[in-house]
């Protein structure tokens, strides 16, 4: 354990020992003095008293997305009459890691599943109690799956997505269903690919390599995929940052081909001929929700929390005004436009979201390796 | 002489104690805690002396991601500044934007010393406000002008019609960034160097003049070489936050906008590959601490204080 470690684990040692002290030794003394509860059983949470919703300070702290603090995301939690959330913001999962590290207070986050191993291994994360949300039971299975490490239900995931390609059909034809069109020559000039490592993922499968072994490439294969995406990356017009711009570049026609997200074809596809492809190759996607802190002073109100979040009405706002998927499986898709439901698939999420239609985001433990090899990729594009 | 009492006694050093200390305790405090020892902090991070910040960290001491970092032909690149490593790309972007900002500054800053009279300070403040705005905005706003769709490309292909097409080094190019660049940093290369010309003694001048030196021999020979301070300082203040830019040529560079400083930003985000990306960031800081050794040198800095 690093000197750091040490240090943290000392500022975050006061509210453990004021917890252990109630659950061990002054439990007896607590209980005669107050209401307890205690949870856990059968959901495979381990039994810990907890002091009752009512006696939390319910000053709930949420580290979100910027936009996930509307109220209607957590319309359900606010009727209740819960004090409202105190928001602060994230830019990417990579950034509240670092946070996390030093100190930052929150209760509940928001990362990709991916990440969830990274939380664990810092021991900064505890289990849901998936009794105390009632909304669990309708979420998609094949998606809670992945929230789900070693038994214990990290995350509920709660929204979802794909990072496929978007062509414009005035300049590409899309009956190629493939990845490849963000490494064509016919789009040379007019490609964007996001400013991922992913890219390498894609270039991978591209050539052949299997969608689910591309998160585990050993080294000749991602040196074969990193020495592709060079080769194609004369043909690269941008490699974005910001969405919005990426949809003003297909718009304009400066993008033919693009890495794209389900909402940039929800926004552009009214303006201009679009297709969002889910490639033969297998879509890649990205599925992310709610994780809880392990030293949160407000475990009940943050299950309240979650449980709004995994609400249906809450899963028709989502994929209706940001064409972004939900895990609630009980959402009425009549209200919603039929070609966002055929095209991302909706009326099937469980079939459509398993291997192999689609490879949902994953745990890499040598980030570092992608990430160095994307570096030599952009790296490689002169300025 | 009184006058010789007077100036003895303002040369005479201010006399230690605890009032001095006073003064200085806190600046002195702020700067050893909020730099000094996180650069530290950074620079024993780099080799493992510090770990468990990120998952991937190294957790013994190690000289793992200074060696990496050093023999990558991709970061590093050798020893050969016209190589394709990123440090020296940045290096060759800092040293063309500090140039040609010195270039377009030196004649705003002459002009508003020498020639503008009364109304210098008035210019002075002119040419800075609009540097009070934010510095994302002023670069995105160049987005406006420079993109295919922009004002200029628009203008010369749509309206006057002497382009059949945008063009194509305008924007999402090496141009695009040094443009921007230098277009953000001139204002800061003008102000030291018009403090400079401001303090260089008018009877100087005249004397060239009455010794019969024409105007350009007068600023060759007078102007120019006492200006030097803060043409130097000019340079500094571009050239060293430029080799760590990233937002800027990210914005308006296009894919090829990726710079030494993207790849320490990178290492901190996508791959949580921080201890690698310490050993860069403090290598930028030894170059930094390097080339302000070498420039202090030739550098006055109550010259360019005013």
């Amino acid at each position: 354990m690093g000197q750091f470690d040490a240090v943290l684990n000392k500022t975050t040692t006061r509210r453990t020992f004021l917890r252990s002290m109630a659950v061990a030794g002054g439990a007896g003394v607590l209980a005669a003095c107050r209401k307890t509860e205690t949870t856990g059983p059968g959901t495979g949470v381990s039994s810990i008293t907890r002091p009752p919703i009512t006696e939390e300070t319910g000053e709930l702290l949420v580290h979100e997305w910027a936009g996930y603090e509307s109220k209607w995301i957590w319309k359900d939690y606010r009727d209740k009459g819960y004090p409202d959330p105190t928001y602060s913001f994230l830019t990417n999962t990579e950034g509240v890691i670092a946070k996390t590290q030093g100190g930052f207070p929150w209760d509940i986050t928001h990362p990709e599943v991916g990440y969830i191993q990274d939380y664990v291994n810092m021991g900064v994360l505890q289990e849901w109690d998936t009794s105390l949300i009632a909304n669990f039971a309708r979420l998609n299975p094949v998606l809670e799956a992945t929230g789900n490490i070693d038994g214990k239900q990290y995350e509920i995931v709660t929204d979802w997505g794909y990072s496929c390609p978007l062509i414009r059909t005035d300049k590409l034809d899309p009956s190629i269903n493939s990845y490849s069109h963000l490494f064509s020559d016919e789009a040379a000039g007019h490609i964007g690919w996001f400013d991922t490592p992913w890219i390498l993922q894609m270039a991978a499968m591209t050539l052949g390599v299997p969608a689910d072994e591309a998160f585990f490439m050993d080294d000749a294969t991602l040196t074969e995929a990193k020495d592709f995406a060079i080769s194609k990356a004369s043909g690269v017009y941008t490699i974005w940052v910001d969405f919005t711009q990426m949809w003003d570049d297909v718009r304009q026609g400066n993008l033919w081909a693009t890495y794209a997200w389900p909402d940039a074809f929800v926004v552009l596809k009214e303006e201009v001929p679009v297709a969002y492809l889910l490639p033969d190759e297998g879509a890649l996607s990205w599925a992310e929700g709610l994780v809880l802190r392990s030293d949160t002073e407000n475990y009940y109100h943050a299950h309240e929390y979650a449980d709004a979040w995994a609400s249906v009405t809450t899963g028709e706002k989502l994929i209706g005004l940001w064409g972004y998927g939900h895990s609630n499986l009980d959402v009425d898709l009549s209200e919603i436009d039929p070609e966002v439901v055929e095209v991302f698939g909706l009326d099937d999420p469980e079939t459509n979201l398993s291997e192999p239609n689609s490879y949902i985001d994953r745990y890499q433990p040598d980030r570092d390796r992608y990430n160095r090899a994307w570096d030599e990729v952009k790296a490689s594009i002169g300025a | 002489m009184a006058t010789t009492g007077l100036t003895s006694r303002r040369r005479r050093r201010p006399s230690g104690g605890a009032s001095s200390w006073g003064i200085v305790a806190a600046p002195l405090t702020w700067v050893i805690v909020f730099f000094v020892t996180p650069v530290i902090m950074i620079a024993i991070y780099s080799v493992g002396g510090i770990s468990g910040l990120s998952p991937n960290d190294i957790e013994e001491w190690t000289i793992t991601p200074w060696k990496d970092f050093t023999t990558s032909p991709v970061y590093m690149g050798g020893l050969n500044p016209l190589g394709s490593g990123l440090f020296w790309k940045s290096i060759r972007m800092s040293t063309i934007v500090s140039f040609t900002s010195l270039v377009l500054a030196y004649p705003i800053a002459y002009l508003l010393a020498m020639l503008a009279g009364k109304r210098k300070y008035t210019l002075l403040l002119i040419i800075i406000v609009p540097f009070l705005t934010s510095y994302l905005l002023r670069v995105l706003a160049w987005r406006v002008l420079l993109n295919p769709q922009g004002v200029i490309n628009t203008f010369l292909v749509d309206t006057v019609g002497i382009l059949n097409g945008p063009i194509p080094w305008l924007f999402n190019s090496s141009f695009s960034i040094y443009l921007v660049l230098s277009y953000v940093w001139v204002p800061f290369v003008a102000l030291p160097i018009f403090v400079t010309l401001e303090g260089i003694d008018e009877h100087l001048l005249e004397a060239s003049s009455d010794l019969g030196a024409s105007r350009w021999k007068i600023f060759r020979t007078v102007t120019l070489p006492l200006s030097m301070p803060g043409v130097i300082a000019g340079f500094i203040f571009v050239f060293i936050p430029t080799i760590g830019e990233f937002i800027t040529p990210q914005l308006v560079g296009g894919p090829g906008g990726f710079m030494f400083g993207s790849a320490i930003q990178s290492a901190f985000s996508f791959g949580l590959d921080w201890q690698f990306g310490s050993a860069m960031a403090m290598f930028l800081v030894f170059t930094v601490a390097i080339l302000l050794a070498i420039f202090g040198r030739y550098l006055n800095v109550r010259s360019v204080a005013g």
